[in-house]
């Protein structure tokens, strides 16, 4: 072990039950929705984020919106609020993370972008494409919600809907074991040993706290 | 109690704490700690929504609305802190590794809880008022210039404890020549439990010191240079609601939340430390202190290294 993952792996062993050198500032209620083709393949995310107030009231006074603070936008203010968080840099991945049993799949850039203010939260959706078309049957589609850097705490705030999904599709939410993602961390940890750069590798352990919908289909 | 072991009965507290701090460490290893992670994680998330209430009714002149940010404001700080830190592990590894007396090392946590308070206002104020930076702005000055400065001196504490360890384990070993006041120390190994007035162990010079004013300001500005994204929000928020006091305040009141939590950790490792020691009397103590202080400075010095490394 070298002295740098030894350190890495000190750094993770004195963190609390997830990847906790950072502690979040911004929380996300997240629900999304996943779109089926006409011969029962997903092949989209229509992903809704939920910004918390504190968050939500900050991103407005320090731009200028509702100016007189009645927490109601006029429909100008709201059209400006359209896509304020979609100026994605080019290598952001967007903090949602499909995959096809443990096989990543790619998703495409955000389309069909729009926020809202409501009860004092900011809500936005944009859609995803899957970069092919998943049939549920033979994997399951495993959707992952998370920051890397866990700046940003996600939760799936709701059971996501199927949307043209053939009958016998069922989905389910799972919310991270502390306890096991620990162990996933630790046995990433011992394998990396000795390997060049844990930075690299590192944010893939990110996942293993992440809440995650599972979508699967029986075959008939 | 705060500079020698005495009594009987002062031993077995001391002993004690040794066992709490072990006691903590294990229940962490195993993972019984997670539920109190979970639960911190969750009323963080509760808490966003009663500070932007807090915030709102500040600005709208509710009778009670500061007293309201300001408990707001002290919870957040309490429970952005109540997981591992490096405010704490500095703290915590210094307490360890320093016998520093209890006040002064519980001191040194609240300064720099108040430091670290005092830093975000002079960054949101300097980068948003004067220069008119956007908040993003602000939070990366902090994260790529701040951020690896503070490693960076966490890094130098723990060096500058190997260094003096090192150099304490050689005048152990040599009878403390050059040492001349006490260099007799070796001399009265065994009789700690005497009671008699004056102190003669070997680390009398080192407590008698308690912390220098260059180890506490190393300290104390290693750690404020990392400031809690949290009040950086609250700083930037109301200035752009015209109620800026208000924030400054509550940064504050984040501070002393923090500061709970980051003096806890200094009375646990005040506590642990002397029950180390007291299961090494006389010459062992004499040996074992600059031994202890070398390894709990290795620990810092690697830990901030490896993270400061992929910052630069």
């Amino acid at each position: 072990m070298t002295l740098r993952n030894f350190g890495m792996a000190l750094a993770c062993a004195t963190s609390v039950g997830g990847p906790a050198l950072a502690h979040p500032h911004v929380f996300i209620d997240t629900t999304f929705e996943v779109i089926f083709d006409t011969t029962g393949q997903a092949e989209a995310l229509r992903i809704s984020w939920t910004y918390d107030e504190f968050y939500s009231l900050t991103y407005l006074a320090e731009n200028g919106f509702d100016p007189d603070f009645d927490e109601v936008l006029t429909p100008e203010e709201q059209a400006r609020l359209s896509g304020f968080d979609m100026g994605w840099d080019a290598d952001f991945p967007g903090d949602t993370y499909a995959l096809a049993g443990q096989r990543p799949l790619g998703l495409s850039r955000p389309e069909a972008t729009s926020a809202a203010y409501r009860d004092g939260k900011i809500t936005s959706t944009h859609l995803r494409r899957l970069s092919g078309p998943v049939a549920p049957q033979a994997e399951d589609l495993v959707v992952q919600v998370y920051d890397p850097s866990f700046y940003t705490a996600y939760r799936i705030a709701a059971t996501p809907v199927l949307t043209g999904a053939p009958a016998g599709c069922t989905v389910q939410v799972l919310v991270p074991d502390p306890e096991a993602a620990n162990a996933i961390l630790l046995a990433a940890m011992d394998e990396m040993a000795g390997s060049a750069d844990v930075e690299a590798a590192f944010p893939a352990i990110g996942s293993a706290y992440a809440e995650e919908a599972r979508i699967s289909c029986k075959t008939e | 109690m705060q500079d020698r072991i005495d009594a009987p009965s002062l031993r077995l507290l001391a002993l004690a704490g040794l066992g709490v701090a072990a006691a903590i460490a294990a229940l962490w290893a195993m993972g019984q700690l997670d539920p109190f992670a979970v639960w911190a994680r969750a009323q963080q998330r509760e808490v966003q929504s009663a500070l932007a209430g807090g915030v709102r009714a500040v600005r709208a002149g509710h009778p009670g609305a500061w007293a309201g940010l300001m408990t707001v404001c002290f919870s957040y700080g309490f429970l952005h802190a109540a997981g591992p830190g490096h405010g704490k592990a500095v703290i915590a590894g210094y307490g360890m590794a320093r016998r520093v007396r209890l006040v002064p090392l519980a001191g040194l946590a609240l300064a720099a809880s108040m430091a670290q308070a005092a830093f975000a206002v002079a960054l949101v104020y300097a980068g948003v008022w004067a220069l008119g930076w956007s908040r993003e702005r602000v939070e990366g000055l902090a994260e790529t210039t701040f951020l690896p400065l503070s490693y960076g001196m966490v890094a130098a504490v723990g060096l500058w404890l190997v260094w003096r360890g090192l150099r304490g384990a050689a005048r152990a070993r040599h009878g403390g020549a050059g040492e001349g006041d006490h260099a007799h120390a070796h001399a009265h190994a065994g009789d700690e439990d005497c009671g008699c007035g004056h102190a003669h162990g070997p680390t009398a010079r080192q407590v008698a010191a308690v912390t220098s004013v260059r180890d506490a300001a190393l300290l104390v500005v290693a750690i404020a240079l990392r400031p809690c994204s949290g009040a950086l929000f609250l700083l930037v928020v109301t200035y752009a609601m015209g109620i800026g006091l208000a924030g400054v305040a509550g940064t504050f009141a984040m501070g002393f939340g923090t500061a709970l939590v980051t003096v806890a950790t200094a009375g646990l490792a005040f506590w642990a430390r002397e029950g180390a020691l007291v299961t090494l009397p006389g010459a062992g103590m004499a040996q074992a202190l600059p031994l202890i202080e070398v390894a709990v400075g290795a620990l810092i010095a690697a830990t901030s290294l490896v993270l400061l490394l992929p910052l630069i």
